[in-house]
Parts: C-alpha cells; structure tokens; sequence
C-alpha cells in the first residue's frame, strides 16, 4: 500500500526519481547520528539499576532523536520535474487485430469489452478526471501514434483516437514501433513513451525459427536507443495475460505445392489449456469443402502436441485449406482455433520408369494399379528375351526404342525408376554409374524390387547400386564356393513366405499407413495374404528406415520388407519381396479392395514426387505485407541436370486483380543454377508467379521450361496466436529504459512518474523535508511507544 | 530278356481311351458334369502309361508357387466327352518347352490344371480353356471366373468351332458378365505383337486334318478370328480363338508330318497371349 502523496510532501515516485540533499554533508550527519546514539546507549548504561528491557527503550530514544537530527540538517528533496505543457509524451496505440479480442473485462451493461475499447475509453474527447489521457495532457503535450507490423504512425491531431485506429494490423511490432516514434519525436522535449498494447509481439513472425532471432536483437537495440536518450517507456497492457480455457492451432507445416491425387501431410502443432483429457475435432476444409477431419486426444498439462492430418488434394490449383479445432462450448477465445495454408495442387504426371528382366506378374499389377492415376506415368521396359525389349505406356515411338537408358539426358527425363528383377551383369557399369546418379544427383527416387536377380543374387554386390541400396547385400558367392561369383537365387535354398506388417516407422509413415490408428493398421495388414520372398539381405543400413517387415512363416524373427534411404538429393526404397501383385490378385483379397493400387500409389509418388524439374520457382516469403520486399526464385537445370547460368529468366507475376508484370531474373552468383529478382507487391491477395527459362546458348534446345511459384499478401493472421498479453515483455521493456509498467486505471500514478525526468524541457525543484508530516508522525511514534513501555513496566 | 509281345502293348494302348471312356461313369459329379476331375484324369493316365510324374516339379504349384508363371488349365463342368481335358498335359508340356526356350519367363515346367471354383486359381493370373463349345459352369465356377477376371486375370480360350459351340461359348460368358460384347480384336491390336508380329490369323487344324491334309475348318467353323472381352476400363480380359486349334499345333509339333506353318503361328500366339497378359 502506498503511502498518501501529503505525508511526504510529494508524491512517492519523486523520491524514486530525484535525491535527498541536507544542509550539511551526509558524512557530518552520519558521525554526528553515530554520535548521539553511543551517548544514549552510554547514559542507559551508566544507571545504578539494571533494569529489564533497557537497551529497547535507548533503542527508540535513540531513534527519536536521530530523527529530529535529520530534521535540523534541513533534508531536501532535489528532483527534476518537467515544466507543465512543455514537454511531449509519445502514445503510441496498439493498432493490431488482435486488439479486437473481447477480454478486457465488461462494460457498465456487463457486455464483454474488447481490448481496443479499454484503450480508447481511456482517452475520451471530453476531459475526465481519472482518464489516462486527460491525465497526461494536464500536464504534458500529446503525440499520438498507431502501430501494428510496420512502426508507428502518427494520428492526426485532434482526432478521437477511436475513430483514428482501424484495428487491422496483421502483425505487433514493439521493436518498429518503438523506433519509429523514437525517430519522430527526436527533436522535441520528450518525458516519455506511453506504450498502450497488449504485448503480443507478433513482428517479424514469418514461421522460420532464424528471423525470432532477428526480432530479439532488433528489440535490444531499439531499447539501449531508448535507454541512451533517457527517454522511459510506460507499458499499459491491456487484456488478460492467462487465457483459462482456449484451443489454439499452430502454424501448419505443408509442402507448398503437392501433386493431384496425393494426400498432403500437415503436421499442425495443438496447445490447449484449461482441457486436460478431452478430445477435440480436427478439421480441414479445402475451399469450404470438409476434407479431412481427425480427433485429437488433449494430453495433461499445456504443451504444444504435434498433430498429423492426411488431406486429399483433389482439385488442382492453389487450394487455400482451412484448419480448425472444432470449438469447445465455453472455450474463451475461439479465433485462434482456425488456420489457413495455401498449396498449389500441380495436375502433372511423374514420370517413372519399370524395368524388368523377365515377364513377372509384378508389370501387370503396377500397371493395372497406376493406370487411373493421372498423377503417374509409368513407363515399362520389358525384357521378353535375350536382347528383346517389349515397352508399354511409352510417349512416343523413340521412347526406350533402344532398351534401357544409354545416356543421361534418356534415364534423367524420369524422376523415378523402379528396377525389377534384373541382373547386374545386364548393365554396363557407366549405366550403373547412371541410376546412382539419378538419385544421387538428379535428386529422384530408386526402388529395387525382389526377384531371382535382384540384389546379390542379381550380382548387385561391389556394384554402385550395392552403395545407394538401403539394405546391406550379404556376400556375391552366395553358394559359399567363395569365389565371389553371383549365382540366380536357389529358391530351394531362401524361398520364404512372410507375413507383411508395418514398423513402428510404418504405421505413422503416409506411404504405407493403411488406417490412423496403428493397431488397426496392424490388423489390416495381418489380413493380407502371404507374401514371398528370395533374395537373402543382411541387416538395413544405419539411416535406412524399415517401413514394413516380414516374419517367416515358418518361424524365425522379423525381417525387412520395404525401406528407404535418402541417398544425395533423392531417396532409394528396396521392397524384398516380388510378389506384391498377390495383394491384388489372391482369393482372400475382394475384388473392389484398393490396398495395392493405394500403396503403389504412394510409393511410386513418395519416390518421384520430390525430385526437382528442370526449371523450379519460389517465393519468400509466401505471406507478405503490403510494400514488403518478395524474392521470386529460380532454379535452371538442362537436360544432364546441370545448373545452366546463362538462362534467359524471366518472371510473370500476376496479382489477385488480374494486373501482370514481368520482371526479368538474374543469376544470383551465389549458387549455380539460381536466379532472382525482387518483388514489391503494393496490393492484398494472392500473387501468382509464372517463371519461364530459355536457353541463352546456341545449339541447346530451344523451347522454353516453365515453373510457377506464389505468395500471398495481406494474410497475416498471427496476431490470434500466442494472444495472451506478455508482460514479461512490457516488464522488460520498462525497466530497461528506466519506466515502469502501469495498468490503464493507475493514471494518476503514470502521470506522477512521468512528471520527474532528467529529459525534456525541466526544472529543477528543492523540496524542504523537515516539515513532513511524515517525519513528525515518526518522531510521535517512538516517543509514544517509549513512554507507553515505561509505563507499562511501572518504571518512572 | 524277352521281348513285349505286340498282343500286350495293343492291349495296353487300347484300355487308355477304354479308361479315358469310362470315366464319366466313374466320376461322382452330378450331371451335366460328366467330364473327368483333374486327379481322375491324372490316375489313368498313370494307370495307362505308368510313367507320369504326379506332380512334376518339387516347386510345383501345389507348393506355393515360387516360379513366376504357371501354365494353368481352367478346369470346369461340361457335358459330352468333349472337355477342358483335351489334348492334356501334352499340349502344354510341349508349349512350355517352346515358351522357356524363346522368352526368358520362369515358367514352371508342366502341366496345372485348377478348378473355376478353387480359391487358389487367383494365384495364377493366366488361364487356358479349350472346347468351350461343351462348357457348362456350375454357378460356382461363373462366380469363380468373374472374380478371377475381374481381380486382373487373363483367360485364353482355344479350339471352339462354328455356330453351335460359339453359341454355347456366348452363353457361358454372359453368365459370368451379363451384357458383355464379345469383339472381334482388330490385327493392329498390341497382342499380335508383343513379343513376335503376327500379320496373319491362320486356321490351325487339329491334328489329323493337319497331318492328312484337306480341309481345315471343323464344322460351319470356316473363317478363324480372335475375339475379346473387355472390362469397363478397356482392359482385355478373354481372348477366344475361334475356329482355330492352337493346342493341337503345341501337341504336335513334334510329329514330323505335322505343318511347321500352323506349329509356328500356335506358338507365335501363345507367346504373345502370355506376354500381353503379363503385361496388361
């Protein structure tokens, strides 16, 4: 409780800003209290009659007397108080969106009050005695300034501050508006800042972890700014800083672009508070439609859980999917249940290639299994006999007319390949060389199937395949002869049939998660027929990830089936088995059954749809402001997959009202292959980006590559997230530049603590002590407490 | 040691078809199915040659099919002495020969013969009927081959002639697919040339008429074509070879009186029904 401004004199904030100065030297008052306290001491002590509880009643007449000692050495109180009316304080008003959420108590009519309206209320047109803006401009000349993500402007003079703020900024910067205002106001007397917002700093905040960074260090040097001019900022937070009962939905994470027909893999961080145990819905619309919806089982205690949600991508596009938990009844704050992502929908093919050795039933089923997949073409190799190739599904008449891939140019306009049951010795080694490079270099996807020559049976042992396989091959002298000699796999020997189950890796992996929950994933998979299996592997390689295992029917322990490894740029995934088809074609399978063509589905897309085109756009960032710089991207590859720098780039960027520009793109120098151009977009919406490369130097091919990118402007919705007022922040800010953080009702307070400052246009003022009511109250206090106990004792 | 007397061997040879002749007598079957089961059928030719393999391969199908392709019989109920049997195993034993030689499938080396009706036909994606003209599926075996197709299996059908036995062929279909055309497949189709080109569909006689000479039609069956059933989605899942025995040219190549021409283009066509079919 603090103590009423007439018993000092002045208010208490001027003894926290100014000094005490007596007549004579604090030294001299020191020695002489010294003094006088020894003597009293020294006369109880020389009393004839040691009585009870003497050192207590020297104590307080010790104290009463050192009391009047300090009143005879005229204490004064020197502190530096701005002249009235002479002096600017800055106000910089919270302008963000967030400012709109109704948690700042309740007005007369018990009607929630937003947080907007608290900051307004306290600065009404009309003088009111308590207002923090009549407060203020009682004494002190007012600046006025709205903020939200791009530093402070300043109001019109004169305008009700209501009707100046439009409670739209997507993004609270502290740090721009800080030193922006700081800026504005340099040449004029200023006390200090009024800093009225609630502390959700949302700057900056583009979901890459680095430019949090980049917004803590700004933030430091706004405040040593502040901190050097002596100007003090005052916090008024507004709003409750603890929600009790609120979902809130994170910032999904989604590839920015998916082909048609895959499913998109979202992973959205869920905090909750206030619903410990509960389950809440998960939804996704994609354009209003219900995509995907999952529950989220709510764990103890507040921390962010990962959430991964599967949503269809089935309109090709850019898809602006929207994600919400499902609102609890009496949840507190509901906006920040709901996000949006964008994610263009590319309708283009993969192209794949199969090659295979010999007719096997497994070119049948893929086939069959990919065919209504406009997602995947699959281009198939067949070697019916001995230097007799069969294709199928080919573009063109010279597609594969000369069997497998000679040159790199052949093998790269694949993203994928998927090598059957083909021996080694069937490739020349600068083939060999080739498909590792594919993934290595190109960046695309290898799977290896299983078969009488595949693997070490095939020869593949001390070949560059044997390298990138996730799988160790055992020795080539399979037959043990020990002369290193690959032999066909003996199925008398390593024939098996194994029972297909999913990993723990498996069972959350989208390539080969049949059903959410992992037990009924493992269910269904125990349903599947038996598979076989005659290649013999060592163990996975250390990296490898072992999606499906295999336990032998015949007993023995688990062995793996399907896994994959990043291997360079692009991933190789080796299935053991060779006869997949089966869970197509066996008796136990109904007809109507889509788990194989789901899995080859996903497999051949999770292999081929990674691997880089030959021209790729981005953006960045993909959420803009207004007048914010975007960076368009590029990427040129030729035909080998080498990076081209002396492409002819250019950039077409489209905005939401269907005006284009083109800029031209510039190979950065920084990395080969890349260019860019920047792009300041001064409209909202959504920014498409065409990006066209052609070939600069003469006697390549002519026609030119395209890629698209986009980005957004003017949806930032941060400012719903992480809402609850950070007056650790307010806190810090105040303290370090010498201010103090006061609620909007401690006007009169604010204003106090304003009126003292070394800064500005100020006096100087000499405030007498001796005549405190304060100090006579004290002296009353221990000469009264004396004689009661005296009295109490029954001494004289 | 003595010489067979010629008395014995006649003997011997005539009470095969004797056997072959008394068996739907033998066969516990209901009628129509009069035809012989696959292990009936296996016991007397046992019984009269004394020499076949029960099972041939140790990996055969019967222990869970390690090779990539089964030359599989579709075995199914009929009426008349005529049936799925005919010119079995012979004709695939020498087809299997030709078909390991030219192309580098790993094939199992004889004969499996399956049931329209057994589960188990499901493992074996490519199938082979003849005399369709005598077929009369039980309904199970029309559930069977439905599903089979269906699922991606592929049925080669062979040695029906003229009107009569076309009409029964058609009438046996429409129970597995009702409504289903049966199409004539044009010469440019990807199954004369997947693996060898065939220009030409030749009527291959059967065995006598090829070996005497003469005529080559049976019946009013006088203009050989191949016909195909396709699924919603255009996949080809029947292919008939009407008016033409590719079978009897597989059994018989070996007869030096039999024409090297028919021998050629039933193997040419074989070949390509197995490569398509593994491939499509």
């Amino acid at each position: 409780m603090p103590l009423p401004d007439w018993l000092l004199n002045s208010p208490l904030a001027a003894f926290g800003r100014g000094r005490i100065d007596l007549a004579w030297p604090w030294p001299l008052f020191a020695g002489a209290a010294l003094a006088l306290v020894v003597l009293v001491f020294a006369l109880a002590r020389r009393s004839p009659k040691r009585r009870r509880g003497a050192p207590l009643l020297a104590g307080l007449r010790a104290a009463a007397l050192v009391l009047v000692l300090f009143a005879l050495f005229r204490p004064q109180l020197v502190v530096s108080t701005v002249v009235p009316q002479e002096n600017v304080v800055g106000v910089l008003f919270d302008d963000s969106a967030s400012m709109r959420i109704a948690d700042a108590g309740e007005d007369a009519d018990g009607l929630p009050l937003r947080r907007a309206d608290r900051m307004i209320g306290a600065f009404p047109e009309a003088p009111a005695t308590e207002a923090l803006g009549s407060v203020l401009r009682e004494r002190f000349v007012l600046r006025k300034f709205r903020f939200g993500a791009e530093g402070a402007e300043r109001l019109p003079e004169g305008a009700p501050v209501g009707a100046a703020l439009g409670l739209s900024g997507a993004r609270t910067d502290l740090a721009a508006a800080l030193g922006s205002a700081v800026e504005e106001l340099a040449s004029l007397p200023v006390a200090g800042l009024v800093l009225l917002t609630d502390g959700a700093d949302t700057g900056g905040a583009r979901g890459t972890g680095d430019d949090r960074g980049d917004r803590g260090s700004r933030l430091e040097e706004v405040l040593l700014d502040l901190r050097e001019r002596g100007i003090r900022v005052y916090p008024v937070p507004l709003g409750r800083s603890e929600v009790e009962r609120d979902l809130e939905l994170g910032r999904p994470d989604l590839p920015s672009r998916i082909l048609l027909g895959s499913e998109i893999e979202v992973r959205i961080p869920v905090s909750q508070r206030g619903y410990d145990g509960r389950t809440v819905r998960l939804e996704a619309l994609d354009e209003g439609r219900l995509a995907a919806s999952r529950p989220v089982p709510l764990t103890r205690g507040s921390e962010t859980r990962l959430v991964t949600l599967s949503v269809p991508a089935e309109t090709p596009g850019i898809r602006r999917l929207r994600f919400r938990l499902v609102p609890e009844s009496d949840e507190e704050m509901t906006r920040n249940n709901e996000r949006t992502a964008l994610v263009e929908v590319e309708d283009r093919a993969l192209e794949l290639l199969y090659f295979e050795g010999q007719p096997r039933w497994e070119m049948k089923f893929l086939r069959r299994a990919v065919r209504d997949d406009p997602g995947l073409r699959v281009a198939c190799l067949l070697r019916t006999a001995g230097g007799k190739f069969y294709r199928v599904d080919v573009a063109d008449a010279e597609e594969l007319a000369g069997g497998f891939p000679e040159t790199r140019e052949e093998l790269f306009r694949y993203s994928g390949v998927v090598l059957g049951s083909v021996e080694a010795s069937f490739f020349r080694s600068d083939q060999l060389n080739m498909l590792r490079d594919l993934v290595s270099r190109r960046g695309g996807g290898l799977l290896t199937l299983g078969g009488r020559s595949a693997y070490a049976e095939g020869g593949y042992r001390d070949t560059p395949l044997a390298e990138i396989l996730p799988f160790t091959l055992p020795p080539g002298d399979a037959d043990g002869s020990g002369n290193g000699a690959p032999r066909a796999a003996d199925p008398r020997a390593s024939f098996r049939q194994l029972r297909v189950t999913p990993t723990r890796a498996g069972s959350s992996h989208p390539v080969v998660r049949l059903e959410s929950d992992p037990e009924d994933d493992r269910a269904r998979y125990s349903g599947l027929p038996l598979l076989s299996a005659v290649n013999r592997l060592a163990a996975a390689k250390p990296g490898a990830v072992t999606l499906l295992e295999g336990e032998p029917e015949v007993g023995g322990g688990a062995e793996p089936v399907l896994a994959f490894q990043r291997f360079g740029r692009g991933r190789v995934a080796s299935l053991t088995v060779q006869d997949l088809w089966l869970w197509q074609m066996h008796a136990d399978i109904p007809v109507e059954d889509q788990t194989h063509e789901v899995l080859w589905r996903r497999l051949l897309r999770f292999l081929a749809a990674d691997a880089p085109r030959r021209v790729e756009a981005s953006a960045a960032p993909r959420n803009a402001l207004p007048g914010e710089r975007v960076e368009i991207t590029a990427r040129v590859l030729d035909e080998s997959y080498l990076a081209v720098n002396r492409a002819t780039v250019e950039a077409s960027v489209e905005t939401e009202s269907g005006a284009t520009e083109i800029l031209p793109l510039r190979w950065t120098g920084r990395r080969h292959g890349e260019y860019s151009a920047a792009f300041v977009p001064d409209s909202p919406g959504l920014h498409r980006i065409s990006v066209r490369a052609g070939s600069e130097s003469p006697g390549t091919e002519s026609d030119a590559l395209e890629a698209s990118a986009f980005f957004e402007v003017g949806n930032v919705e941060d400012e719903f997230f992480g809402t609850g007022t950070d007056r650790g922040l307010l806190s810090r800010i105040a303290s370090e530049t010498g201010g103090r953080l006061f609620e909007i009702h401690e006007a009169r307070a604010l204003g106090a603590d304003l009126s003292f400052s070394e800064t500005g246009a100020t006096v100087v003022e000499r405030r007498d002590l001796w005549n405190m009511p304060a100090l006579f109250l004290g002296l009353v206090a221990l000469l009264s407490a004396e004689w009661s106990l005296r009295r109490f004792w029954g001494l004289r | 040691m003595r010489p067979p007397r010629p008395f014995a061997v006649a003997a011997t040879g005539l009470l095969a078809p004797l056997l072959l002749l008394a068996a739907p007598l033998l066969d516990p079957m209901p009628a129509p199915n009069r035809q012989p089961s696959p292990q009936r059928i296996r016991d007397l030719l046992s019984a009269a040659t004394g020499s076949l393999p029960a099972t041939g391969d140790p990996f055969g199908p019967g222990l869970r099919a390690p090779h990539d392709f089964y030359f599989t019989r579709a075995v199914y109920s009929g009426y008349g002495w005529r049936g799925w049997h005919v010119d079995y195993p012979k004709a695939e034993r020498q087809f299997l020969i030709g078909l390991r030689r030219y192309t580098n499938l790993d094939a199992y080396a004889w004969e499996n013969e399956v049931l329209l009706s057994d589960p188990e036909l499901r493992r074996f994606p490519f199938l082979y009927a003849v005399e369709v003209g005598y077929m009369a599926m039980s309904e199970e075996e029309v559930a069977g081959l439905r599903r089979y197709l269906l699922a991606g299996g592929f049925l080669m059908v062979d040695d029906f002639w003229g009107t009569e036995e076309w009409l029964n062929f058609a009438r046996e279909m429409d129970r597995v697919f009702p409504g289903r055309a049966i199409e004539p497949i044009p010469l440019d189709h990807p199954i004369f040339r997947s693996l060898y080109v065939v220009d030409e569909i030749i009527q291959v006689p059967n065995v006598g008429q090829g070996i005497r000479g003469g005529p080559t039609w049976e019946r009013d069956g006088y203009i050989p074509t191949v016909y195909g059933i396709f699924d919603d989605e255009r996949r080809l899942m029947v292919v008939a070879n009407w008016n033409t025995d590719l079978g009897d040219a597989w059994e018989w190549w070996e007869n030096p009186h039999y024409p090297l021409r028919y021998s050629t283009y039933a193997y040419e066509m074989g070949v390509n029904l197995i490569i398509y079919a593994m491939t499509h």
